[in-house]
């Protein structure tokens, strides 16, 4: 029942709200800057998939609704024919520019395909990690982030890579404490001797420094990758190019092995890192089918993958959804599942008040074929197309210009500037 | 292994000689568009090493290890864009990602070094691309880093330019002067002094209008003929275009009259539609197409060479005619023809793979205004030097499913 106080209160507001709202003062006088309108929305985060309009103030996101009024906007953006998803996440890239030959210029291979937050995977270590973050994350337009590879000089080869003076666990921690807004966790890669020195100093700086582990593992006689994943890593590790032919995930039969199993269950998560040597639909397709399913989709994109098997975002995503993924399972690997791999609970997400990171897609129907690292090809008849690219509240790019007024009505525009 | 793959790698490795394999690989069925030579209609194109073994129309299969069917596709030699920016300027972009997969297996970098800083440019980026790159060495010492540097004209040495140029005579293929925001002609008259030391053309970018007390006559008076003005279509510089009449200006016309070319140059801030569209119906289009392709341009106004090219066939270029604007004349512009930009039996094999997709396509331009469109030019295959490097459609690989237990398919 209600009190009479409550009652009253009630009555009161229902005469006067009327008049409220046309008293100036008391009015909403929000103006958004940007206005998405009637896009697909898929945030899966936070269990929104239907057609929703997004309003933007400044960098951030003022509003996630129905019918949200085009006349508060200064600008409006039809995005009735395509889907908006939360700025994609690649966990696995190579970026320090200025450092090894292989590594490519962040924002035009991440902006492009809607990923508005890449982490370098292990480009550079505790000896060149701040030149790398003062000479191309602070510059970068999109989020940049990084695993800090536990050689002290980074992916330089097998010289330095193979060299276990070079992993320095402690310097590595040291590293990731004094960085931990850039430092996601630590990486291994390309370690060719025998023993165990390179997982488990990484295992340890990971522990010791409360982060997040990544591993590029090669198995070798002695060191082999059941080992890997149910001993060695810890649950929350990720174990990257998990498709690759140097890893044993299928039987002779191609049968998922049953320690993939075993280790996807103890929390062990698993990384696609395309690459130019770690995505072929011959093991991918059959493991997929048994429903073993990648927990992110990533592209280790770099200097030689970004040519020949293409493996930028929306290429890897597109291969995943053509294999039979539904759209929002390729989503959320590219959205939820790596926000929280990398344990950053504000990403992969379109949240009122938060930062807006938003890409806008598109499913194209036609003909099309993808290469996977082997060069063989998949043909098939969807691909998707990044449409639009907003980062922290403006849009960076914009394919096919929706969001700019036609020339021919503009007049003869001169000194525009 | 498959027997599907077995017989596609048989079909790779078997000895040419015996069974009269003697190209590498055919392109095949495609509709080749060659000006130098010509071609503009359905051809094969045999490839043996880096080298066009043959052209012409129906090359027996047989008689390649391989053949890539590329019917509906256009086949061209590898574009050439002579304004790119691949070092120095902070802007500049590595070409591989940026370029082969635009069709373009050739840039000139515009200015990005001078006579300082070549060597370095030559080792970190012209030694390492697989792009092929050449320069137009910037009057600047220093090269194109900041206006400091771009408006010091103690640092603008025609002959230790061409000294350089002369150490790398097949590298360096022109002069840039850019920026210059002083008064009076003194870079351009110190780029000309080099280009007339070393005898090769220079390309001017220079904020003429306001200010800084200069004509366009006088510029133009100045240049030589051979010598380009790059940025032709934009309207905050130098304007070929009078703004009342939107008629071709008279000393526009006399300079193409002089043999003063006229290069895109397209960029971020150096192409709008109203003057491109003007001056297409006043018959002035370019003589050489070209992106200024650079960080920001990439976003903005996504001006690659598939893209400058579509924007100029809206205004009513033929395909034909775009392509020759970007392979044969600007070859010839840098004195490359015709070692490149032909498709000319013997030479090297750079070849480019084209599709017109046609729907509803939107452009930008400059202030990033919408161009809407029902026709894209697209890039489907790069060649370099007969090596694969691009493949969007796969067209050069078999289904994975036929493959059995595949390793790296060879790239032809």
């Amino acid at each position: 029942m209600l009190s009479s106080k409550k009652f009253l209160l009630i009555l009161f507001l229902a005469l006067t709200l009327p008049l409220a709202a046309q008293d100036t003062d008391a009015a909403d006088t929000t103006i958004y800057d940007l206005l998405l309108k009637n896009g697909h929305v898929i945030d899966l985060q936070n269990n929104r998939n239907g057609r929703l309009d997004i309003a933007i103030i400044g960098e951030k996101i003022h509003a996630i609704g129905e019918n949200l009024p085009a006349s508060r906007a200064k600008k409006v953006v039809d995005l009735s024919e395509y889907y908006v998803t939360p700025g994609l996440i690649d966990i696995h890239a190579h970026f320090d520019q200025k450092g090894a030959w292989l590594n490519l210029n962040p924002d035009h291979n991440t902006l492009r395909y809607g990923v508005t937050t890449a982490v370098d995977a292990g480009s550079s270590g505790a000896k060149g990690f701040e030149k790398f973050k003062e000479e191309t994350i602070d510059k970068a337009r999109v989020r940049l982030l990084a695993f800090l590879n536990i050689v002290g000089a980074g992916m330089y080869g097998k010289g330095v890579e193979n060299d276990v003076a070079q992993m320095d666990v402690d310097a590595a921690v040291a590293m990731v404490k004094k960085h931990p807004n850039d430092i996601v966790g630590i990486k291994t890669a390309h370690y060719q001797p025998t023993d165990w020195e390179a997982v488990d100093r990484a295992v340890k700086a990971a522990e010791m420094s409360n982060s997040v582990l990544m591993v590029d593992f090669h198995p070798k006689e002695g060191r082999g990758y059941e080992d890997l994943i149910l001993k060695h890593m810890k649950p929350g590790n990720i174990h990257t190019h998990f498709y690759g032919r140097l890893t044993p995930q299928l039987d002779e039969n191609k049968k998922v092995q049953d320690y993939m199993w075993k280790a996807r269950e103890r929390g062990i998560l698993f990384d696609v890192g395309h690459g130019s040597g770690s995505f072929w639909f011959r093991i991918a397709v059959p493991a997929i089918k048994q429903g073993f399913l990648p927990d992110t989709i990533s592209t280790d994109i770099h200097k030689n993958s970004i040519m020949l098997p293409r493996a930028h975002l929306n290429n890897v995503m597109s291969k995943f959804l053509n294999i039979g993924l539904s759209f929002e399972q390729v989503i959320e690997r590219v959205t939820v599942n790596p926000a929280k791999a990398i344990r950053r609970a504000d990403l992969g997400r379109l949240d009122e008040g938060g930062i807006a990171d938003i890409a806008v897609l598109k499913i194209e129907e036609g003909e099309f074929a993808f290469l996977d690292s082997g060069h063989g090809k998949l043909t098939a008849d969807k691909n998707i197309r990044c449409m639009m690219t907003i980062r922290k509240g403006g849009i960076i790019w914009d394919a096919e210009g929706i969001s700019m007024p036609d020339w021919s009505t503009a007049g003869p525009y001169s000194n525009f500037r | 292994m498959s027997v599907q793959l077995a017989a596609f790698l048989l079909s790779l490795v078997i000895a040419s000689p015996v069974l009269g394999q003697q190209y590498d690989y055919i392109l095949k069925g495609g509709h080749v568009i060659d000006a130098a030579n010509k071609v503009d209609g359905v051809m094969d194109v045999a490839v043996s090493g880096d080298k066009i073994a043959r052209v012409a129309d129906g090359i027996p299969a047989d008689q390649a290890k391989r053949n890539i069917d590329v019917s509906g596709y256009y086949v061209t030699p590898g574009l050439i864009d002579l304004h790119a920016h691949v070092f120095g300027y902070p802007g500049a972009l590595w070409p591989d990602d940026t370029q082969l997969t635009t069709g373009t297996t050739t840039v000139v970098d515009c200015g990005g070094s001078g006579w300082r800083t070549f060597d370095e440019f030559k080792e970190t980026v012209i030694d390492r691309t697989r792009t092929r790159v050449f320069s137009f060495i910037n009057i600047v010492g220093k090269g194109m880093v900041g206006s400091e540097a771009e408006n010091d004209t103690s640092d603008m040495e025609p002959e230790k330019t061409a000294a350089k140029m002369a150490e790398y005579p097949n590298l360096i293929v022109g002069i840039k002067t850019a920026h210059y925001a002083r008064k009076g002609y003194t870079a351009l008259e110190r780029a000309v002094e080099a280009g007339r030391l070393s005898d090769k053309p220079v390309i001017i970018d220079m904020r003429i209008l306001t200010g800084y007390d200069r004509t366009m006559e006088r510029i133009f008076e100045i240049m030589r003929p051979g010598d380009l003005r790059t940025h032709s279509y934009s309207d905050h510089q130098v304007e070929i275009l009078n703004r009342v009449t939107r008629k071709v200006q008279p000393f526009t016309r006399e300079a193409r009259k002089r043999g003063l070319l006229f290069d895109v140059g397209h960029g971020n801030g150096s192409f709008v539609f109203p003057v491109a569209a003007d001056a297409m119906k006043d018959d002035f289009p370019p003589d050489t197409i070209s992106t200024d392709l650079h960080r920001g341009s990439i976003f903005t106004t996504k001006a690659d060479m598939p893209n400058v090219i579509s924007k100029f066939m809206h205004f009513g270029m033929t395909l034909s005619n775009a392509i020759e604007k970007s392979t044969v004349r600007p070859a010839k512009v840098i004195n490359k023809f015709p070692e490149l930009g032909t498709l000319g039996e013997g030479r090297v094999a750079d070849i480019a793979v084209f599709k017109i997709r046609k729907g509803v396509f939107g452009f930008a331009d400059a202030p990033q205004r919408r161009l809407m469109a029902n026709k894209k030019l697209e890039a489907i295959l790069t060649i370099r030097a007969g090596k694969l490097v691009f493949d969007q459609n796969g067209l050069a690989f078999p289904e994975w499913e036929t493959a059995g237990d595949y390793r790296r398919i060879p790239t032809p």
